[in-house]
């Protein structure tokens, strides 16, 4: 299944799919229509090529880091093992405490992804789970203005009714998924800087053919490499959640190192370097992690 | 020197300028501000070029007023960008090296916060191997007819004139032959053209069609741009505007971090100190007369490299939250952590990058093989 969806996102639909949740900042460009339209492309492709499966999804987490993929899947994975009689609907994961006074939700939750577009949001992080249906006249959103300007919402439940209850979410899936997206978004990061680090010349060589790149390359290599292996071996739940620290660490690192090699022009906003350091900032902060 | 310090605060912190630095903050996006009213009002006091001679707008003071009045402005958060082109670069540069006439025409409004410059050295395929720049300046009758593409340059929209870097002649060392012009930018034959990006601030993608220049706009001697810059290199590579962000940034950290993050504020305000003492190292040099290209590498490089430290930390201790820039209404210091991270990147790259001053302290401190 990962191996056709890895040709699912090959060629034109690469570059479309990076971008599809990257909103422009004062420089015109596509609407946010023509996002939310390949948004929903992508969605029916990876449903239709059987992402929702649940086999293989820490390999498919990491291909969708490698890609850039933005959208509601890695939600609707975790979500579908709290409620697992969910159709193929997208849902949002909203974290927030449930109070289990009655059989509704009343709470405010901060960055919830995507939540202008999916059909449910799964309230976690409480002693009990609840899953409300959006576009309920008693939920409020407001898209937050951040860094990775992406589709981060504030959502604010107020008395919302529950479709249907759970237990706790335990997180360790979901933290080590997002771990896998994670090396694959520093992967795709380091490729970038490698291919620049090949091409751009100054003082007459390859910028890549100096040491200081070179091995600063080379250590980011290895870095990833190991931390592939970690994700598809992640051990017990507290490993879980250090190996998400592990690789939000990394994932900042290697693109913050992109942005150093690629120079000015890494800036630029036609340029994916400051995509892939914008986007490992917001991703690396998600789910709950050791933090310091 | 406290009380002088503590007069530029109190200007600082009034409550009229704090909402200028806050709305300036908060422009809509595409938008940025330029030379802004606290500007004008150090300017009207003599303290925005304090070092430079009241002939021009200054007070006659040392680099170690201007250092304080550098990093007053920046604690308190006022955008800095338009004042070290106009005035910190563009304006020093003209102090040391210009003629008087230059000195008359282009310094007392840079000293006055009325008009700022910007600086045309980088161009498309050309950043820090200035030697390679393709920018042309070709004799025309008594002046030069300036043909070239500039980018990375900022503040082009609300500059008045640049400081440009064109070769003039061609030789064995590609150092030589590189001349520094002040150029208008309004004029016909100069087209600019935004370049979106990472930062608040805009680039400009600068083109010049042979637009006509005088002898009189030559900044130093022709052919002899390269040792111009270096006469203004360790004014501009005190790192002092590092270490003030730093500062800045790490104090809204403490503030707002979660508890069980002491031991890393520690250490991050150790390395922020450090960096401090590096910059006023560089003033102290500056100040004696004694510029050291070691100490200026040096400082510039740990500077940067902290504040970006800082910026990183603060992202990976305070979670999403230091993601929501100034204009949500949950943004918490007013988006400051949002703002630093996204200059970041520039830190270690403009003024010299960090590979750049790494090379120079390994060759020219250690004496290892170039």
């Amino acid at each position: 299944m990962t191996t056709t969806i890895a040709e699912f996102f090959e060629g034109d639909l690469a570059p479309l799919v990076r971008r599809m949740a990257d909103r422009p900042r004062g420089e015109g460009g596509d609407t946010d229509d023509d996002r939310r339209e390949t948004r929903a492309m992508v969605w029916e492709g990876l449903v239709g090529l059987g992402a929702l499966d649940g086999s293989d999804a820490v390999g498919l987490a990491e291909l969708l880091g490698s890609v850039l993929y933005q959208g509601p899947l890695l939600d609707t994975l975790t979500a579908r093992e709290l409620f697992p009689d969910l159709g193929p609907a997208p849902v949002a994961l909203a974290e927030g405490s449930c109070s289990d006074q009655d059989d509704t939700v009343t709470a405010r939750c901060d960055f919830v992804g995507f939540a202008a577009e999916v059909e449910h949001f799964a309230v976690v992080g409480g002693a009990r789970s609840a899953l409300v249906r959006a576009g309920h006249p008693s939920i409020t959103t407001r898209r937050h203005e951040e860094t990775g300007r992406g589709e981060l919402y504030r959502v604010d439940f107020d008395g919302t009714p529950v479709t249907a209850w759970a237990g706790p979410l335990d997180w360790a899936g979901a933290q080590v998924r997002q771990a896998a997206y994670l090396v694959g978004l520093a992967q795709a990061a380091l490729d970038h800087a490698v291919d620049h680090a090949k091409t751009r010349r100054q003082f007459g060589r390859a910028i890549g053919a100096n040491q200081a790149l070179s091995f600063r390359l080379a250590e980011m290599s290895m870095r990833v490499d190991a931390a592939r292996l970690l994700v598809h071996d992640p051990g017990t739940a507290a490993h879980a959640a250090a190996t998400l620290a592990e690789t939000a660490d990394l994932a900042r690192t290697v693109t913050t190192r992109t942005m150093q090699i690629h120079g000015a022009a890494g800036m630029r906003s036609d340029d994916d370097a400051q995509l892939y350091y914008r986007r490992a900032a917001a991703e690396s902060v998600r789910l709950p992690q050791p933090r310091g | 020197m406290t009380d002088f310090r503590e007069e530029v605060c109190a200007l600082l912190c009034e409550d009229a300028v704090r909402a200028e630095i806050a709305q300036s903050r908060r422009m809509p996006y595409g938008q940025e501000s330029g030379l802004l009213d606290v500007h004008r009002r150090l300017g009207k006091l003599g303290w925005l070029a304090i070092n430079w001679p009241e002939r021009y707008g200054g007070s006659g003071a040392t680099i170690v007023e201007k250092a304080i009045v550098t990093e007053e402005m920046i604690r308190h958060g006022v955008p800095e960008n338009v004042h070290s082109l106009g005035v910190d670069i563009v304006g020093n540069a003209i102090n040391l090296m210009g003629t008087d006439e230059q000195k008359e025409r282009y310094l007392p409004g840079l000293a006055r916060g009325e008009t700022t410059a910007n600086v045309l050295f980088s161009e498309p395929d050309v950043g820090s191997d200035l030697g390679s720049l393709g920018a042309r300046a070709e004799p025309d009758g008594d002046g030069y007819r300036l043909t070239g593409r500039k980018i990375y340059n900022m503040k082009a929209q609300h500059s008045d004139f640049a400081l440009c870097a064109a070769r003039t002649s061609t030789g064995p060392v590609n150092y030589a032959g590189i001349t520094l012009f002040l150029v208008p930018l309004h004029s016909l034959g100069t087209v600019i053209e935004p370049v979106w990006n990472l930062s608040e601030e805009r680039f400009d993608l600068i083109t010049l069609d042979g637009i006509r220049i005088g002898r009189e706009d030559v900044l130093g001697e022709v052919d002899d741009g390269w040792q111009v810059l270096n006469r203004v290199l360790p004014f501009e590579r005190t790192g002092l505007d590092h270490s003030a962000k730093a500062e800045r940034t790490l104090a809204a950290l403490r503030e707002h971090a979660p508890p069980g993050c002491e031991e890393r504020l520690d250490r991050l305000e150790t390395r922020v100190r450090a960096a401090r003492l590096l910059a006023w190292r560089c003033i102290a040099n500056l100040h004696e007369g004694k510029p050291d290209e070691i100490h200026s590498a040096t400082a510039k490089w740990y500077t940067s490299e902290t504040a970006k430290e800082v910026s990183v930390a603060a992202v990976e201790l305070l979670g999403p939250r230091a993601l929501l820039d100034a204009r949500d209404p949950d943004a918490i210091a007013d988006g400051v952590f949002d703002a630093v991270f996204r200059e970041a990147p520039g830190l270690t790259l403009a003024q010299g990058s960090s590979e750049i001053m790494l090379y120079f302290v390994a060759t020219s401190k250690l004496g290892l093989p170039s």
